[in-house]
């Protein structure tokens, strides 16, 4: 069976291209509309409202245009570091082969123990957003219901301890529907993804039948309070917000939107199936940015248009410097962003479903592929001895990795009560840093790529000996960018230590062990290895010499 | 991890198994270089040596032209080898002809077919003598067939004095035996040798069931086990083209059903096994090792795995490489 390496197409030898001989084998047949759907499939589309809050409440004159924009310029450049590593290295595999292969196996190794832990961590994040919303999804469901009951439970479960019983609630849940069939959970991801991208239409089309004063009347109509808009502002101003926009602002807040389009480059993840995969990444990449940027502006000018920058800003930092004096004015939770609005522009009880339900929803659908992932990353790590083989094993009824499930759950649960006690800005930062540094690994390995690997990358030219060195030079140079791009994000957050640097004991913790988890198990699995007699581990990754 | 209460046991045999090289040169090269390196006892190449691709290469007065990636490559005529060296990189098979011979290959498909299967044969006479030269005398050198290979190679390294072809026999390994079997159940291309799962229970039973009860023998069986995440492959719709769910393309399991009851059944220590390239591993089922290692022959990169045996026929450790 197994992938072969042209489509059908060039079978024909009419061209006196390459003729194929009947042979069993996927032919490379993704082409650029499912390389975009699996792009866009990866991003957490609401989870824009989340990033949009953080930057909101972390800085003041705070605004998102320059920040989405830049982002998405960092990922661009990413996108050529990530088209010559997938011309490289066509199999899937992500950053962990990339730098097994190109860098170093020891390099690659940790990064891949590293890059299993921050997968794991993600989970939890994911799953910690998904409850901190819920208090906003029952009070929407109340509404809808008419259920004081229900819109009263969601007062209830603001507590560090219900944020942390509900995100523990979410991981179960992810990791039960884990368990059933590859199909089953497949559709349940589709399903949640339509979901969530209806939630965001449906917003866009009420802001946009809105105005200014409609929104400021409902507001008033929501919060019991004629004056609700005005107050959140002048309460706002009263408590040091400082409106406005100022570019040093919007530069520091860019690790956030960077954070945003993650998964925007994933069809690489998928690279051994695509048809002419550099090409095919490359147009489905470009794409899905541009719909990114499209989208998340959009919905960001509408914002700004319907409710207004100044309302934003001291919605957010109300909330968050000074949550008695906002929960005097409304109880619009202030960290509902967009969809809070939405919420109360309209009085359709479907829109307002889909609204207090899209990042719960969204969270449990990026968990269910972030989970596949994450478990067979340490699969990866099983399989190169680093990890014992039962993390492998799958389940004899089921056919689930049921170990490896187990492991990500205890870790997530773990990471949840660690993120249950820290403020949510912190959390995000921590996330945008960790993918910050994923980033930066894949330049790492696109950089030293030409230098230490030119023949895998060489296939691309068959120009003279001066073209080759060209080519080469450029792969270094994309690399390089790529690496820069990254090691400003990570600047970004080490430098803004009043936003991204107050990291408390639990976040330091967290840190430590992303990071030292691969050096520490990789030399504990070599020693222990060693005092046995058996394989040495570095053997796994030497370089044969052909001849 | 495997190997920890056994440490103090003595390795018997070390294995150096492969699969799937499809044709390229760079591979089997790494494959014979490999000996070096992991100082194996009996390298394996597991099945699907041939390659699937021809690449015609044509003359147009002082240069040569080939399609290469989709893209026109034209060379001048002393530069053959780095375009010839482009190609088998792949293990793609590039082949000098002129526009008269392209139009009738073009014309005749059994002409075609003719043309590959003498390729193959051509590149098995290479590989045996590649062997002869460059491999230590003391390491033996097993390749098997897989259901890709056609079966006028069989003869050529059945016929080398160096290469050892046991094709559908049980053979020795010093103190274990090996079961080698090319058949994989049914595939959407119809290849050369596949049959239905039925079929292959038989021909294992036939393979097994004869030997001794107190023979080691382990298995080189080209289709992995059924749903044993070493046979994950892409879920294929009616015109072969990948399903996508859920924004990802689906995985479903395709190996062998008779194999994974076999392996129940027979309890081998080890279970070597190719086919899916993507699906490289290992996974337990009961008392078996089975081990996929996964190809990425088109990037010239040779997967593979080195297996201890000990003495008492447990398996002592094992290692998935990347060369």
């Amino acid at each position: 069976m197994a992938t072969s390496d042209v489509s059908a197409r060039d079978a024909s030898g009419d061209r006196g291209g390459l003729f194929i001989r009947q042979t069993s084998g996927l032919v490379r047949e993704l082409g650029i509309p499912a390389a975009v759907g699996i792009s866009l499939a990866s991003v957490a589309v609401v989870n824009t409202f989340i990033n949009f809050n953080a930057g909101l409440t972390a800085f003041q004159k705070a605004d998102m245009y320059l920040p989405l924009i830049a982002a998405a310029i960092i990922w661009l450049v990413a996108m050529f570091a990530y088209r010559y590593l997938l011309r490289a290295v066509p199999r899937a595999g992500g950053e962990y082969v990339y730098l097994s292969r190109i860098v170093s196996p020891v390099v690659g190794s940790i990064a891949g123990l590293g890059i299993a832990v921050v997968f794991t961590y993600v989970l939890s994040t994911n799953a910690h957003f998904a409850a901190e919303f819920t208090p906003f999804m029952l009070s929407g469901i109340g509404a809808v219901f008419h259920s004081t009951a229900i819109a009263n439970a969601g007062n209830s479960v603001t507590s560090d301890g219900w944020v942390f019983g509900l995100s523990l609630i979410v991981m179960v849940i992810v990791a039960a529907l884990s368990l059933s069939s590859v199909k089953l959970v497949a559709r349940i991801i589709f399903g949640l993804i339509l979901l969530q991208l209806l939630a965001f239409v449906v917003l866009m089309i009420v802001l946009a039948a809105s105005s200014r004063s409609g929104f400021s009347s409902a507001l008033a109509s929501y919060s019991h309070h004629p004056g609700a808009f005005q107050a959140i502002i002048s309460t706002g101003k009263a408590n040091g917000v400082v409106f406005g926009t100022s570019i040093a602002s919007m530069i520091a807040i860019i690790p956030f939107m960077v954070l945003n389009y993650n998964g925007v480059l994933y069809s690489y993840y998928v690279g051994g199936e695509l048809r002419r995969p550099g090409r095919t990444y490359l147009y489905a990449s470009v794409i899905s940015l541009i719909v990114l940027v499209v989208l998340w502006g959009g919905v960001w000018a509408l914002l700004r248009a319907r409710v207004g920058l100044p309302f934003m800003q001291a919605q957010a930092n109300l909330g968050a410097v000074n949550p008695a004096a906002y929960g005097k004015i409304t109880s619009l939770d202030s960290v509902a962003g967009g969809l809070g609005y939405g919420m109360i522009l309209t009085s359709n009880p479907i829109a307002r479903l889909l609204f207090a339900t899209a990042v719960p929803l969204a969270e449990i659908a990026v968990n269910l592929a972030f989970l596949t992932v994450t478990t067979r990353v340490l699969f990866a790590q099983a399989f190169d001895r680093l990890l014992p083989v039962r993390v492998a094993k799958v389940g004899e009824r089921n056919h689930a990795p049921n170990v490896a499930i187990a492991i990500v759950l205890i870790v997530g649960a773990a990471f949840c009560y660690l993120t249950s006690f820290v403020n949510l800005s912190n959390i995000v930062a921590l996330q945008s840093l960790f993918f910050a540094l994923i980033l930066l690994a894949g330049g790492v390995a696109a950089t030293f790529l030409a230098s230490r690997r030119p023949e895998l990358v060489l296939g691309e030219t068959s120009g003279s000996e001066a073209e080759r060195k060209a080519f080469l030079r450029k792969v270094t140079i994309v690399g390089a960018a790529t690496t820069l791009l990254a090691l400003f994000t990570v600047f970004e957050i080490v430098s803004h230590t009043s936003v991204y640097g107050k990291f408390s004991v639990e976040s330091i913790i967290t840190l430590i062990v992303v990071l030292g988890a691969g050096p520490v198990i990789y030399l504990i699995a070599r020693g222990i290895r060693r005092q046995r007699n058996a394989l040495d581990l570095s053997l796994a990754m030497h370089e044969l010499p052909p001849e | 991890m495997i190997g920890f209460r056994q440490a103090k046991k003595k390795r018997a045999l070390r294995i150096y198994f492969v699969s799937d090289l499809h044709g390229s040169e760079v591979c089997f090269r790494k494959f014979l270089a490999a000996a070096k390196v992991y100082e194996p006892d009996v390298l394996i190449l597991g099945g699907d040596f041939a390659g699937k691709g021809l690449v015609p290469v044509l003359r147009h007065g002082d240069s040569w032209s080939a399609t290469v990636d989709g893209q026109q490559v034209t060379v001048p005529l002393g530069d053959y080898d780095r375009l010839q060296a482009d190609v088998t990189k792949r293990g793609f098979y590039p082949v000098q002809m002129d526009e008269d011979e392209l139009a009738r290959i073009n014309a005749d498909p059994g002409l075609l077919d003719e043309l590959f299967r003498e390729q193959i044969r051509e590149q098995a006479r290479r590989w045996c003598d590649l062997v002869s030269e460059r491999l230590d005398p003391s390491i033996r050198c097993i390749i098997t067939p897989g259901n890709d290979d056609p079966v006028e190679a069989d003869e050529i390294y059945a016929a080398s004095d160096r290469v050892e072809f046991p094709s559908f026999q049980v053979c020795s390994l010093g103190p274990f035996s090996m079961a080698s079997l090319a058949m994989v159940p049914t595939t959407p291309w119809n290849t050369e040798r596949e049959c239905s799962e039925e079929e292959l229970a038989k021909l294992i039973d036939d393979m097994l069931e004869p030997l001794p009860a107190d023979t080691t023998c382990i298995l080189n069986f080209h289709s992995p086990p059924y749903a044993s995440t070493l046979d994950d492959a892409p879920e294929l719709d009616a015109s072969l083209k990948p399903v996508i769910r859920g924004g990802r393309p689906s995985i479903v399991p395709v190996g062998s059903h008779a194999v994974r009851a076999a392996i129940k059944k027979y309890q081998p220590p080890v279970a070597l096994h190719g086919h899916i390239h993507e699906s490289r591993g290992v996974q337990k089922i009961g008392r078996t090792l089975c081990i996929n290692p996964g190809s990425d022959y088109s990037s010239g990169v040779l997967r593979g795995a080195v297996v201890d045996l000990a003495e008492d026929g447990t398996c002592l450790d094992f290692l998935l490489t990347t060369g």
